[in-house]
């Protein structure tokens, strides 16, 4: 994996020199407002040539916001976006728009129909196996970001669970808490901000040097980091074994009839 | 006048004939391919086809749900699917991937496109975007609230589809995947196991914060209370959840909302009907349920705590299955017993109670109780009733 490919979110400014002395160049920086989960910035603050994530849900003020934003975007590189009013609104512009409707990418179809009416790239979801992803990349019609490492952020509510629970059971102001379930299925970490709760699972998922890709067809490689510091990151980047393999090898079922076949098999 | 419709679920081809006899104007449902509720009943190609044909000889509709998030291997067959959708002139599909659209586009199909909740359009842009592709309504999240329908609706001019009514998800549609990570059960292609009504430890740092267990479960949603005020910004569908559920439940429902719009057209609706009829929605679901996010972002009193128990619903004692001079024979649901006081509705008549005085079994021998579900029995009335109204336990 050429580092030259590798764009990860910012979670401290000081991050940036760490990175791009490892040849590290593309940086993602969510905005305030209008992305919820990762660590945000004011756009004033964004450097140039960065790209903006903007992985909101957008109401019709979000999508307001966003617009007022308009006239300051050309500074920057481009913009991961969620939401396709972004999309409405730029398709025509010059700004590299990239695909990133969370849970949606996992088909080329999909993916082939927003790089051939506006986007200059997609990124693909990590939640699909191996070969999906494969079949994804190599039927792309242009090169596309891939999910390398990171956590994702599985759930999006409006709502403020963790304040409301804290009220409902006197506890003070806590936040960035976990959930765990009795049987240990489920471990997760959620955070809130005034734009609602982003839940994430508990482990990282890494798949770096895992898939089988033609490096030409890969626009950028992402990083979603939520807690590590860049030197962690570093050393998984050159090949330290932290987190697991996600759904690589684990394809999903949803049919109670398939569910029961693979309990067999297993 | 605009259109305003009542649009019930229909998990079955028995649930789709009670919708509509209790006053739904259309259907949604799925075919055994391609909708979010993988492991309900569906419905065969064949019975797509009849209901398709029986909903139009009464001037009613039917929508298709084809909103799974499509993995490769789904696109197979996906093309014939879509023909045959239009072939039994289903009135419309609703559709949250893009894929299903642009196909939708390529082969140049007429029934109507509608964007699927799971798609969570909550702004104007996202509006036109979908409009650009040829829909024709948009079924807003469940997030909408009163300004991003008043505004969704003067950019677009779309019909918009509303949920009033029926279980929320925690999450912004089609932004959960906690199943496939928990359960490795795909939400997004109708396998959800609704992790969010699981009960979890509360940890910081790995220490319990508190013994009670979390919880992020909402109440259901119902908008009896702004069912004008909707209708008055723009909404054009009123959407009822539930293709689960039984026909007690759904021909409650749909009863209540079919009445309540039928009195808001009529200037005829009182704050003692509002009331009744949320004393009976309450009831029918044996959980509580509130308005959510249509005039304010939902708090602490919006959701459920403290494991909530779901008993299972008794009240439904009875079903009409014809009468004569007074004589009512009924197929047994639950138990009831001389003396009781019931309630009989049904969607041509008001409902009314009535104190059983004599119980007779299929021999017109008397009994004072019924205790077998599903026996045919008799009881007389004063009057004669329709096929299918319903006895219930009096609200």
């Amino acid at each position: 994996m050429q580092t030259s490919k590798v764009l990860i979110n910012i979670n401290n400014l000081s991050e940036l020199d760490e990175y791009k002395k490892v040849g590290i160049a593309n940086f993602l920086f969510p905005i305030k407002n209008l992305s919820v989960g990762y660590t945000s910035y004011d756009i004033d603050e964004v450097p140039d040539q960065s790209y903006l994530l903007i992985n909101r849900v957008l109401d019709t003020e979000g999508i307001n916001t966003f617009k007022s934003l308009i006239p300051k975007l050309n500074r920057f590189k481009g913009i991961v976006f969620e939401d396709l009013g972004i999309f409405n609104m730029l398709k025509d512009s010059d700004l590299e728009l990239i695909w990133n409707q969370a849970h949606f990418a996992v088909n080329y179809n999909s993916i082939n129909y927003y790089l051939e009416h506006g986007c200059e790239s997609a990124v693909i979801s990590n939640e699909i196996t191996k070969e999906e992803i494969e079949e994804i990349i190599d039927k792309a019609n242009k090169p596309v970001v891939l999910n390398i490492f990171g956590k994702n952020m599985i759930m999006y509510s409006r709502r403020s669970l963790v304040s409301n629970f804290n009220k409902h059971a006197g506890i003070g102001d806590v936040n960035n808490v976990d959930i765990k379930d009795k049987t240990d299925k489920a471990y997760f970490t959620l955070k809130e901000d005034a734009y609602g709760t982003a839940v994430f699972n508990k482990e990282y998922f890494n798949y770096i040097n895992k898939l089988d890709i033609n490096d030409n067809k890969i626009k950028y490689y992402l990083i979603t980091n939520l807690d590590l510091e860049p030197n962690k990151i570093i050393n998984i980047i050159n090949g330290e074994q932290y987190g697991n393999d996600g759904f690589l090898y684990k394809k999903t079922t949803y049919k109670m009839s398939e569910y029961d076949d693979r309990k067999k098999v297993e | 006048m605009a259109l305003l419709e009542l649009l019930a679920p229909a998990g079955s081809k028995e649930k789709m004939e009670f919708a509509f006899l209790y006053g739904a104007d259309a259907i949604y449902f799925a075919g055994q391919e391609f909708g979010l509720r993988a492991n309900a009943k569906n419905f065969t190609r064949e019975e797509m086809k009849e209901t398709v044909e029986y909903a139009h000889s009464m001037g009613k509709k039917c929508y298709v749900t084809v909103n799974i998030v499509f993995h490769n291997e789904d696109l197979k067959g996906l093309e014939d699917y879509l023909l045959f959708l239009e072939s039994i002139h289903v009135d419309a599909i609703l559709a949250s991937d893009i894929s299903v659209m642009d196909l939708y586009n390529k082969l140049g199909l007429t029934m109507e496109l509608h964007i699927s909740t799971q798609a969570s359009t909550l702004n104007r842009e996202a509006a036109l975007f979908y409009k650009s592709l040829g829909a024709r309504r948009i079924v807003l999240a469940r997030e909408a609230s009163r300004e991003d329908i008043k505004d969704i609706k003067e950019a677009t001019g779309l019909d918009l589809e509303c949920f009033a009514h029926g279980a929320m998800c925690t999450s912004i549609s089609g932004r959960c995947v906690m199943s496939n990570y928990a359960t490795n059960r795909d939400s997004n292609r109708g396998g959800c196991v609704q992790i969010c009504r699981w009960t979890f430890d509360y940890l910081k740092d790995n220490n319990k914060l508190t013994e009670e267990p979390f919880s992020m479960t909402p109440k259901d949603l119902n908008m009896i209370s702004f069912i004008e005020d909707m209708i008055n910004n723009g909404v054009n569908s009123f959407k009822i959840e539930g293709r689960m559920r039984s026909i007690y439940y759904v021909s409650t429902v749909i009863l209540i909302y079919r009445r309540i719009i039928d009195k808001i057209l009529n200037n005829t609706l009182t704050d003692e009907y509002k009331d009744y009829a949320l004393k009976v929605l309450n009831r029918v679901a044996n959980r509580e349920s509130a308005p959510q996010f249509y005039d304010k972002l939902p708090g602490v009193d919006e959701q459920y705590y403290l494991g909530r128990d779901e008993v299972s619903n008794q009240d439904f004692l009875g079903l009409v299955l014809n009468s004569k001079d007074g004589l009512i024979k009924l197929e047994e649901r639950n138990t009831f017993k001389v003396g009781d006081t019931v309630e009989f509705f049904g969607p041509s008549f008001d409902t009314f109670s009535y104190t059983i005085d004599k119980i007779y079994d299929k021999d017109m021998q008397e009994i004072d109780k019924a205790v077998h579900p599903k026996e045919e029995l008799y009881i007389k009335l004063d009057r004669d009733l329709p096929k299918y109204s319903m006895m219930r336990i009096k609200i």
